[in-house]
């Protein structure tokens, strides 16, 4: 078994690169999951523990269950799974290498997909293979090794979470994503970020001054936000990678923060330096100012379509905040929304077609979504809660919000189809303004 | 859903109050009882002390500068509000300093959109008082939206 290091390593790069190229052109040949079908329900997937490859070199049993319970939970957070309690398995598995799968045991449980994996921990070295399979047409998908030095599981399971969703999905999901949002204390309200799986909590701002609308570049390389540290709204800019921060706007008045255009090159902002509160758009690197809208009514909170074509806005021309469109140039703006009166806080799904908003319905905020035309209206919440400020996952598939009743708030995430809520965040403190993050490296 | 009538204030501050103002309030005709009792000197300092109190308090409000209310949802100044912003302008007039006019809304609803009709309330009491001759020069505007006054408070620079 012992080979020059060298060679084992070519092989390893060989086996993932293959692996890797299994997995794409498996992606590209077909789509399993066609989440935007209507009556979309969530795939049964039966995630076996991970088995010790060999006698001699093996792992406990405990870490065995952990990474499949990791994969399961990263899994669950993409809302379009239905884990099966692997207490309802049948053995489903004949004796022997390689492993033959007797997949009608798997579809009398329920299963559509299986992943089976086996473990090997050489020293400091943790291996892990893992294996997809499609029971009901009795193919395997993919046949991938992991590896990781730091003996880190919970990466492992990650690495084929984002894997299994990739090639079922055609796309990476939304793991390597964080989301930014302002808790507000009678202190002062800062940003605050957390990752994907609501780890990793950390304060971003830390002004103790009012801080609000955080908004994440496309490209992954800017926070904007407007912060009250100077004593007045004004909008800062600030270099994820860097660290460093500028001022964008400081006119006199209202300087609010509004959403990057899809190339990150340019923001939407609010000013009132002209006399009315008006939608603008600054160029980063130019720092050149352009007007878009010209009304006497309020026009705040602008978000960009992905295809930059488009911008949404509030706007109380006619009477009441409400959602409209306009071509990117400002021109042709029409109202969208028409039903209560009062319609706020719109964000475009990275997918197209639809934005998600928050209105006032029977006395409370809830989370709706419209076709950028104006039809297809759906109320995505309905519990007895304050549900605002909707924000969509760069996936297009899972939307998060802030949630308050009775003096708690919650940052949730639910699928757009408005099932399956999670609890990212709560707090006895006042939480809004969740924004996501592009997918981050 | 209920109908709620908020009321959402502008606040208007002087930055720098540099004199007391100087004005003296019309002393009014004092009418007297002519069923005169034995205790008339005791009513009489009653009397002349509550007039002094009353006087004051007159005094006090034409020296402050008072906040005015906006309907909910609403920028339009209030004819309430049109008669607090004419008094508060005759003060400006007696004074110098910069006026810095603070729009805000109550907690509910959407901040972005709060803090913008804060700032369209701050601007409507601005464009008031232009019109009443304050000059523009003198006046910043500055929207905390549905910000907590206590914090705004502690914020204020």
């Amino acid at each position: 078994m012992i080979m020059n290091n060298k060679y084992v390593l070519k092989i390893l790069i060989l086996f993932v690169f293959l692996a890797i190229c299994g997995v794409y052109s498996t992606a590209m040949a077909k789509v399993y999951i066609d989440i935007d079908a209507p009556g979309f329900q969530q795939f049964p997937i039966a995630i076996c523990d991970f088995q010790n490859k060999k006698t001699g070199t093996s792992a406990s049993s405990d870490v065995n269950s952990a990474i499949a319970d990791d994969i399961k939970n990263y899994l669950d957070m993409t809302g379009i799974f239905k884990i099966l309690d692997k207490k309802s398995f049948l053995e489903g598995v004949e004796p022997g290498y390689p492993e033959k799968i007797r997949f009608p045991e798997w579809t009398a449980i329920g299963a559509d997909f299986l992943v089976r994996g086996d473990l090997t921990v050489q020293g400091k070295d943790t291996v892990a293979d893992s294996r997809l399979y499609d029971v009901a047409r009795g193919e395997m998908l993919f046949n991938k090794r992991y590896s990781d030095a730091g003996g880190n599981t919970k990466a492992l399971a990650l690495a084929i979470a984002r894997d299994i969703l990739m090639a079922l999905t055609g796309d990476a999901g939304d793991f390597n994503t964080k989301i930014a949002f302002i808790i507000k204390r009678k202190t002062g309200s800062d940003i605050y970020s957390m990752n994907y799986d609501a780890s990793g909590m950390g304060n971003m701002t830390g002004h103790q001054s009012i801080v609000t609308s955080p908004r994440w570049s496309p490209d992954g390389q800017y926070l904007a936000f407007t912060s009250y540290k100077k004593g007045r709204p004004q909008v800062y800019l600030r270099n994820l990678k860097t660290g460093s921060e500028r001022t964008v706007a400081s006119f006199e008045g209202l300087n609010l923060c509004g959403s990057f255009s899809p190339d990150s090159k340019k923001l939407l902002l609010t000013l009132s330096k002209d006399g009315n509160e008006d939608i603008y758009v600054l160029d980063i690197n130019t720092m050149q100012l352009k007007r878009l809208t010209n009304s006497y009514s309020i026009d705040v909170s602008p978000t960009w379509s992905p295809d930059g074509q488009k911008i949404a806005f509030v706007s109380n021309r006619s009477g009441s905040p409400q959602i409209f469109v306009m071509n990117a140039d400002g021109g042709n703006a029409r109202r969208i929304t028409f039903n209560g009166k009062y319609n706020t806080s719109p964000s475009w799904s990275p997918r197209g077609g639809k934005i998600a908003y928050e209105g006032l319905a029977g006395g409370r905020y809830q989370i709706f979504t419209v076709d950028e035309g104006g039809g297809n209206l759906m109320q995505m919440t309905s519990d007895n809660a304050d549900n605002e400020y909707p924000s969509w996952s760069p996936s297009g598939r899972q939307i998060v919000f802030s949630s308050r009743q009775g003096g708690r708030s919650r940052i949730c995430i639910m699928n757009v189809n408005g099932m399956k809520t999670r609890v990212l965040f709560e707090s006895a403190s006042h939480l809004v303004m969740p924004s996501w993050s592009p997918s981050l490296k | 859903m209920k109908k709620y009538l908020t009321l959402i204030g502008v606040f208007l501050v002087f930055t720098f109050c540099l004199t007391i103002f100087s004005g003296c309030a019309d002393k009014s005709a004092v009418v007297r009882d002519d069923a005169a009792t034995e205790d008339e000197a005791a009513r009489r300092a009653r009397e002349q002390a509550e007039r002094e109190a009353a006087m004051r308090a007159r005094d006090a409000a034409l020296l402050t500068i008072q906040n005015i209310y906006f309907d909910y949802d609403q920028s339009n100044i209030r004819p309430d509000a049109r008669e607090t912003l004419k008094h508060n302008a005759a003060i400006f007039t007696h004074k110098s300093g910069k006026i810095v006019i603070e729009g805000y809304c109550d907690e509910r609803g959407t901040d972005e959109y709060n803090m913008a009709l804060g700032q369209r309330r701050a601007q409507e009491a601005k464009q008031y008082l232009i019109n009443l001759g304050i000059s523009p020069s003198r006046m910043q505007t500055i929207s905390y939206g549905g910000v907590d006054h206590v914090l705004c408070d502690v914020l204020r620079p």
